[in-house]
């Protein structure tokens, strides 16, 4: 292969930004030009402008923070539970039995549907949310570190039970490594689900939260900062995949399909 | 006193002069003492062993000597894998039982272990070469002392300088050194081989040959290969055993002396006469 010189690397990294350019220059001059109407959509220079009122009085880092921190813990519960329960599962044919079927009928139920019974059950407080990401969270985690287990190559365990591996051996240098690919799997989805579960619990019922500092500019039509709001969520969607994948390059390094370009 | 008959019949030492003609290898020279008489005998009598009611071993008789190399032929189905695994202990007989003797009944913590390449070489992914190699000593000394005996092992196999690289990396033939090194770091008494080099190509195979007869030599295992690849067999092993329908039908010795060179006219007739056996047993059928 050739090596790519310094302007050749320059274009190869330019490309895929070209499209997400050209539509916000184009979208700039649509709301400027009074082709599109500013009440609808706010030119991308207002987004920026609210983003910097937001942050100077100090109110985008406050709701920030406290969105973040419902989604952690959300997550951590969620998966605090999801992830020894598919370890349980996956090692324990008498756990698998008595538990599986159970969850499997839970699952079915659509977490968000819930959201009726958890205000009532919790009111708008932070229980609510909390409950709510750490379920949604739960089944990807769970449902990916069982199938992880389940799909160790059983020729390795037999080798490593051959040469005298101990059951915790067995399990630290066999299973959970082959299992790690499809645990981060269900790690990048369940990420995926508490942002999307936090918005619209916040968006439903709160007091705080980016969420909540959407609804209250649709209450005030400042359509600037609901769109601020939106791309937010989109960033610390993007970000978490992003800490995911590094992780993933860390501990799969093995793995040609993961490795580093 | 069935075994002590059964010794009585089997070589006293299988390898009288070739061993002294065998340059000594690193590992020999470290530890002189271990190089001869570390293999286990093995013992069957009687073994059976069924799947779903379906026979595979049936009343099975077998000695193999310590520290010999016996090659386990026939045609695919006929039980010689298994035949492996139950004296591995990977699988539990039906019938019958196999004994393995060690060298000399010390403590049961020194005593040999008994090993076992497989077709694939089974590496961790996820672990480096030398890691790999260490799975081996499972179980024994500090981690340094089992990093240091693995590094060791993997020169003996020519693999030293791919001691830090994942096992994706390397070649086929590579893979199943390090597999070989895996196996022998334990300095093993039995070494069982179930078609270790069925996947390699033909000069990586005679390579791969040459190599497990040369650690062979040194170490003074009991080495069992099984082979689908006559050809192989003869040049390997000093005693061929042709399995059919469950039981031994042929037990040859090969009287050639090592090194033996490929193409030897000894072993084409030998390797034509179990040809012809396995031969005229498929058209019996």
């Amino acid at each position: 292969m050739m090596r790519p010189t310094p302007l050749g690397r320059l274009r190869d990294t330019a490309v895929p930004w070209l499209l997400p350019v050209a539509i916000l220059l184009g979208w700039q001059a649509a709301v400027s030009t009074g082709l599109v109407s500013n009440r609808f959509m706010p030119a991308p220079l207002d987004v920026v402008r609210a983003g910097w009122e937001a942050a100077r009085t100090g109110e985008l880092w406050t709701n920030l923070w406290v969105s973040t921190l419902r989604a952690l813990s959300g997550f951590a519960v969620g998966g605090g539970i999801g992830h020894p329960l598919g370890l349980a599962n996956g090692l324990s044919r008498l756990s698998e039995r008595l538990t599986d079927t159970s969850v499997q009928m839970v699952r079915n139920v659509p977490h968000l549907s819930l959201i009726p019974l958890v205000i009532l059950w919790f009111g708008i407080g932070e229980e609510a949310k909390l409950f709510l990401v750490a379920l949604g969270v739960f089944f990807p985690i769970y449902a990916n570190t069982l199938h992880g287990i389940r799909s160790v190559d059983p020729a390795l365990v037999e080798m490593g039970r051959v040469y005298g591996m101990s059951r915790t051996e067995l399990f630290t240098k066999v299973v959970l490594p082959g299992a790690l690919p499809s645990i981060f799997v269900g790690l990048r989805y369940a990420l995926g689900i508490m942002w999307l579960t936090l918005i619209v619990a916040e968006t439903i019922s709160a007091s705080s939260g980016l969420g909540y500092m959407a609804m209250q500019a649709r209450e005030f039509m400042l359509v600037d900062v609901v769109v601020l709001a939106i791309l937010i969520y989109a960033a610390l969607g993007k970000l978490a995949d992003a800490l995911t994948r590094q992780l993933e390059r860390a501990c799969l390094a093995w793995n040609p399909a993961y490795r580093s370009a | 006193m069935l075994l002590d008959a059964l010794r009585r019949e089997a070589p006293a030492d299988p390898l009288p002069e070739t061993r002294a003609t065998v340059p000594p290898t690193p590992a020999s020279a470290r530890q002189p003492a271990e190089a001869a008489g570390r293999g286990i005998a093995v013992t069957a009598r009687d073994l059976r062993k069924s799947f779903d009611g379906h026979a595979v071993i049936e009343g099975l008789d077998l000695f193999l000597p310590a520290g010999g190399f016996t090659a386990v032929v026939g045609r695919s189905g006929c039980g010689k894998s298994t035949l492996l695994r139950l004296i591995l202990g990977l699988e539990t007989p039906t019938g019958g039982r196999i004994v393995l003797e060690g060298p000399e009944t010390g403590p049961r913590r020194s005593e040999p272990p008994k090993r076992i390449m497989f077709q694939e070489p089974r590496l961790l992914p996820w672990a480096r070469v030398v890691d790999n190699v260490a799975v081996g000593l499972s179980g024994h000394g500090s981690r340094a002392e089992r990093r240091e005996r693995a590094l060791a092992a993997l020169a003996e196999v020519g693999l030293a300088d791919k001691a830090g690289q994942w096992p994706l990396t390397l070649s086929g033939g590579q893979r199943q050194r390090v597999a070989l090194a895996r196996a022998l770091v334990s300095r093993p008494g039995l070494l069982a081989l179930d078609e270790p080099l069925g996947a390699l190509d033909a000069l990586t195979r005679i390579g791969m040959q040459d190599l497990i007869e040369r650690i062979w030599l040194a170490q003074g295992f009991t080495a069992l290969l099984v082979t689908h690849d006559v050809a192989e067999a003869v040049a390997m092993a000093d005693r061929i055993l042709v399995v059919e329908a469950g039981r031994i039908a042929l037990d040859l010795r090969v009287d050639v002396p090592r090194p033996r060179r490929r193409g030897d006219p000894d072993l084409a007739r030998l390797e034509g006469r179990i040809l012809d056996h396995l031969l005229g047993a498929q058209t019996d059928i």
